[in-house]
């Protein structure tokens, strides 16, 4: 047996269907009727309501039937079907729903008039129609006008179908008290119904006010302001407030946007933009906007409270971007809006920002966090922005000229300039990677021409305010010079070095961008000038010249037209010619610019990074980053991000490269530890080195490999390695610090030394070892050379000749034990004498370590004794009579090329404390068998009888 | 702890005169604390007290032979002091030794200690060279001077000692922590010329 509530609700369901298909025939068809279409964009939106309407109608019609489907199956089958089956328990919230988009495009409707309009239309049809319509709606004065009528006829049967609803769901709770979750679902769909009518009611009001607003307003406000969506949820007029700075007359809050109406301008804010900050007392409280800060006053204090609240629901269920439901203010969420919020904004006053699109994060009424920033004139911004700024990392797109051209800065910004590393490519193609100030280059930088330009040219060093300043290197392509020396203001000013790719090269003083004064101009056959001259190196005035013979002319020169070079002075013929040694030692730069400052620039920010206690979100800004596949990036504005390599978030990252350092202090893990931050582009470390490899690549390859720049760059490895040591101590004590412990104490100079040399030059040095190999080949050219043709001569003999000729004793001979026929004998002693050490030697040139080489330096010693031992069946000692001879015959037979550039390099890198030492000997022993072997009996001697393979000896 | 002063000792001389012999005698008869490195009988240390402090000789070998002569100067740059070797049974040796002195004097290093050590006075009834000579000319060049023998371990000891005491003691405001070597660090000699 039925329930009489539910039988009740049967009935309701099926008349509300009957009444929804009549006022659908009756109304909303006719409504829709309009021929012709109509013209005016009014007309045309009125249709598109009504359509909505017709629409929303029908789903809630669908949604009746369903329900009545429901209704009559759990009539039929009331054993097996239960109560919580019917669609209006079930899917309370699809019943719902489909009467909420009933009523707002209902509301819509009645904002805009809609029915009015209509009927106004189609007077004559309607009044045909009248009688059936006032049959529809019992309850109308006959003198209501038509659209009145009709816009009764389309909400009175809903109002009247939800109170229906409320009223059998509550009897229904009475009675069905069986299960629990039946009783829970009906409790449940009544409150969603209580609920809905206030929503209907608040609609309702809302409509009406708002239409009656723009009822009162001039044509050209409404016209401007009137939307069909835009609800008036407060007005000055009924609660009175004061607004400054803006004075306005009128303050409308709508449900999207605050008005103020001053004269007849209009302001509106988009409530998605609005901040609510309570005043300082009970009257007054602020809004906070993107371009206006505006203050609330009223007489009364509940006014305020009545405004302030509105206002913040109104933001609120702007920001939820659905109408509060049943009423403004009444979710459940907290009711405060969020300070951050993500939109979109063109701002309007004049500035900086004028016509500029902001899209993104916002807090407190300015752009804050990420966003894009976009200028009518093409600007762009990418990045992070800060209380309104541009701050952190972003990317800046400025067009250029008429094509698709685009300077594009990808930089570290602070409060709205950039600051810190950044890499800027040029719609010239010009590309700048370095540091900046205050929106111009700054600290070191590297400025480099497009790579196919006419006239090709690279600044690597240092900038103050935009302009070069300070130590740099400036390659002129064009030309073929490479300037090493100071800058200011854009000029060469103060000591340099000029480099030609002819290979002369000069040394002085410049002046606004000229030498002034005597300067050292070294030619490629080694003669020397000291005086002035000019910058096409023509000799003028006082100087003297040095010839690779010795000679020295002094006196003054001078060039006239077509007379070539003519000179007055004293020509000496009678000094030697120079030491070779001498020659090498006119090194150019060498003490003109103290080398702890050539690279302040890069050593700074890496200072600055540790001093600051090593910050993660500074790391990029102070130490730079690399950009993949930055070409491609620039070519069109569909960029919007930046693959900058950064795997994990930079604060994480720091604070474990910091723990990493201070789990290994042991010297093995030491070593081990920094060879990996060194090969890591990543760790601070190997960021630092890498601008380091930069600036000495920009130095000394290319043009400046320039024998008389070896000095220099071997001093500049030498610091290089005391700064990255001292880099290293400085993230120990950060790390340190961060884990509470006690900082290290200062090292003593001799154990820094030690440090440098024996730990830190050994891991850094194969970054630098090509370019630096070359400055000593080319310095070691001569010797070189000479030693090259002492070792072919000696390879000439076999080897008993060979120790022979060496004077080596003949009971050191390695031959003894052999017992072979002479002719096997023969092969196999060419190749058998010290073989071992010859091998063992060979590896010198396998590592760039000077230490691993004087430890393979060493083991040729041992290789040599441990044979010679061999020979004697009993220990020896070699002293230095046997030992030089067989040192001598063990170079000779491992034929190192460039033997004196590698000997020069491992002892000037050789920490100075051996000075004396096993490795200072170890070295020198070998360099007095490269020295013996330039000589000119080894190169030219030939052994007497000339030595014949096919003759038996 | 005292402090430990790096001296760099080059051994000069002809062939056969026993230098190396004189210095392993010097190395092996006592026993040395840290045991150091060698490089054969060519490179030895050996580390002894000298007033308060510790001198540690590092003895550098040369090669005797005439022909290597000319690479003689690689090896003494930097030298603290010399010890120059002759045989008394040899006239010929004591003749070069006082081409070493010549040497010394011009190209090496300022203010070189130079000790002149008689070898093989175990056969002195073959001597050529009378103590005398020696003597007289140790004094004209201010050079420690004693006969030694190898063989029987004679005033090797007080050769060296005559070298220690013979080094300057470390000023003490002077920045010397790596004392006589810095002290015989060799001067720009762009000048020298092979010999």
């Amino acid at each position: 047996m039925c329930s009489p509530e539910e039988e009740a609700l049967l009935r309701l369901e099926e008349v509300f269907s009957a009444t929804l298909a009549r006022v659908n025939s009756l109304v909303l068809l006719p409504l829709l009727e309009t021929t012709p279409e109509p013209s005016d964009p009014q007309g045309r939106e009125c249709l598109r309501l009504l359509q909505r309407l017709h629409w929303s109608s029908q789903r809630l019609w669908e949604v009746t039937e369903e329900s009545l489907h429901s209704l009559r199956e759990r009539l039929c089958h009331q054993d097996t079907v239960g109560l919580e089956s019917l669609m209006l328990l079930q899917h309370a919230e699809r019943v719902l729903q489909a009467h909420v988009e009933y009523i707002e495009s209902y509301s819509s409707c009645v904002v805009v008039q809609a029915f009015q309009k209509a009927a106004k239309k189609r007077r004559e049809f309607w009044r045909g129609q009248r009688k059936a319509l006032w049959q529809l709606l019992p309850g109308v004065s006959p003198e209501a006008s038509v659209g009145t009528v009709l816009a009764q006829a389309l909400h009175q049967p809903l109002a009247h179908h939800v109170q229906q609803y409320v009223l059998l769901l509550l009897s229904f709770g009475d009675t069905a008290a069986e299960p629990h979750r039946t009783r829970e679902l009906v409790v449940h769909a009544a409150t969603l119904f209580v609920n809905l009518q206030s929503f209907l009611r608040q609609a309702l009001d809302q409509a009406l006010a708002t239409q009656a607003l723009w009822h009162s307003l001039s044509s050209r406000l409404r016209d401007g302001l009137c939307t069909p969506e835009r609800r008036l949820l407060q007005d000055s007029q009924d609660v009175p407030v004061t607004v400054t700075p803006l004075r306005a007359e009128r303050v409308l809050l709508f449900d999207d946007a605050l008005v103020l109406l001053q004269g007849h301008s209009v302001h509106t804010f988009d409530l998605k933009l609005v901040w609510v900050d309570p005043g300082q007392d009970r009257c007054t409280f602020h809004l906070l906007t993107p371009e206006e800060e505006l203050s609330f006053c009223s007489k009364a204090p509940q006014d305020r409270m009545v405004w302030q609240w509105k206002v913040t629901q109104a933001v609120c269920q702007a920001l939820r971007g659905k109408k509060d439901f049943p009423v403004l203010g009444a979710d459940l969420e907290p009711s405060e809006p969020p300070t951050c919020r993500c939109v979109a904004y063109t701002f309007r006053a004049e500035g900086r920002l004028c016509q500029a699109t902001y899209e993104g994060e916002w807090c407190r009424g300015r752009p804050h966090g990420r966003g894009t920033l976009k200028w009518p004139d093409g600007r762009n911004h990418v990045g992070n922005f800060c209380q309104g700024l541009e701050h952190g990392f972003g990317i800046r797109l400025v067009p250029q000229g008429p094509e698709d051209r685009f300077d594009c800065y990808k930089c570290h910004w602070r409060e709205g300039s950039m600051c810190g590393y950044g890499i800027c490519e040029y719609g010239t193609d010009e590309v700048y990677k370095g540091y900046f100030r205050a929106g111009l280059r700054h600290g070191f930088g590297v400025l480099a021409s497009a790579p196919r330009a006419l006239q090709p040219c690279k600044y690597t060093g240092h900038w103050e305010r935009g302009q070069r300043s300070g130590y740099g290197v400036e390659e002129d392509g064009a030309r073929g010079e490479r300037y090493i020396g100071m800058w200011q203001a854009d000029q060469r000013h103060g000591p340099g070095v000029m480099v030609t790719q002819a290979g002369v090269c000069y040394q002085g003083t410049f002046q606004a961008d000229k030498m002034v004064g005597p300067g050292i101009l070294l030619s490629e056959d080694d003669s020397l000038y000291e005086g002035t001259f000019t910058r096409d190196l023509t000799l003028v005035g006082k100087g003297k010249v040095t010839f690779p013979n010795g000679f020295t002319l002094e006196g003054s020169f001078g060039s006239g037209a077509g007379k070539g070079l003519h000179t007055q002075g004293v020509l000496d013929t009678a000094a030697f010619p120079p030491d070779p040694s001498s020659t090498r030692k006119r090194q150019l730069g060498v003490g003109i610019f103290p080398v702890e400052s050539h690279w302040q620039g890069v050593y700074g920010p890496f200072r600055d990074f540790v001093s600051a206690g090593c910050p993660g979100d500074e790391q990029e800004a102070l130490l730079g980053f690399h950009v993949q596949n930055s070409r491609e990036l620039r070519k069109s504005q569909e960029y919007l991000c930046c693959e900058r390599t950064q795997p994990e978030p930079c604060a994480d990252r720091m604070e474990g490269i910091l723990d990493e350092l201070l789990l290994h202090r042991e010297p093995r893990a030491l070593r081990e530890c920094l060879r990996k931050a060194l090969s890591n582009s990543l760790h601070p470390l190997g960021k630092l080195l890498r601008t380091l490899m930069l600036t000495f690549q920009a130095t000394y390859a290319g043009i400046g490999a320039n024998k008389h720049l070896q000095a220099l760059a071997q001093e500049e490895v030498k610091q290089h390695a005391r700064e990255l040591w001292a880099a290293y101590r400085g993230l120990l004590q950060v790390a340190l610090q961060r884990k509470g412990q006690a900082p290290e104490e200062d090292e003593d100079t001799e154990t820094r030394d030690l440090q440098v040399h024996g730990l830190v030059l050994p891991l850094m040095l194969p970054s630098f070892y090509s370019e630096l190999f070359t400055l000593y080949l080319l310095l070691h050219e001569t010797e070189d050379s000479l030693y090259s043709q002492g070792i072919a001569n000696l390879s000439l003999f076999p080897d008993t000749k060979l120790l022979e000729f060496l004077d080596v004793q003949k009971h050191l001979w390695p031959l003894k034990d052999l017992t072979l026929t002479t002719n096997q004998r023969l092969s196999l002693v060419r190749d058998k004498c010290f073989l071992s050490a010859t091998e063992c030697l060979q590896k010198i040139i396998t590592t760039v370590d000077p230490r691993e080489k004087l430890e393979v330096l060493e083991r040729t010693y041992g290789e040599i004794e441990a044979t010679v031992s061999r020979v004697l069946g009993r220990e020896h000692k070699l002293p230095m009579d046997d030992l030089l001879p067989l040192l001598i015959y063990v170079v000779s037979r491992a034929r190192i090329q460039h033997l004196g550039a590698e000997i020069h390099l491992i002892r000037d890198m050789m920490d100075p404390i051996h000075a004396g030492g096993l490795c200072d000997f170890l070295l020198t022993a070998l360099e007095s068998c490269y020295e013996h072997i330039q000589k000119e009996d080894m190169r030219l001697h030939r052994f007497p009888g000339r030595w014949d393979s096919r003759e038996p000896w | 702890m005292m402090a430990i002063r790096e001296l760099k000792v080059c051994l000069l001389g002809d062939t056969g005169v026993g230098k190396s012999s004189i210095v392993c005698r010097f190395v092996q008869d006592h026993f040395d604390h840290n045991i150091s490195p060698t490089i054969g009988a060519s490179f030895m240390t050996k580390t002894v007290p000298c007033g308060n402090e510790l001198h540690k000789f590092l003895i550098w070998d040369t090669a005797g032979q005439e022909r290597f002569h000319s690479l003689a100067p690689m090896y003494y740059r930097g030298s603290a002091a010399a010890v120059i070797v002759y045989d008394i049974t040899k006239q010929d040796s004591f003749h070069t030794l006082k081409k070493w002195v010549k040497e010394l004097k011009e190209h090496g290093p300022e203010n070189i200690v130079m000790a002149i050590a008689g070898n093989k006075c175990d056969l002195s009834d073959i001597r050529e060279v009378p103590l005398k000579d020696a003597k007289e000319y140790a004094e004209s060049i201010g050079a420690v001077v004693v006969e030694t023998s190898a063989k029987n371990a004679i005033n090797i000891e007080e050769l060296f000692q005559g070298i220690s005491r013979q080094i300057p003691p470390l000023d003490p405001h002077e920045n010397g922590n790596s004392g006589a070597i810095k002290l015989g660090k060799p001067a720009t000699q762009a000048s020298r010329r092979c010999c």
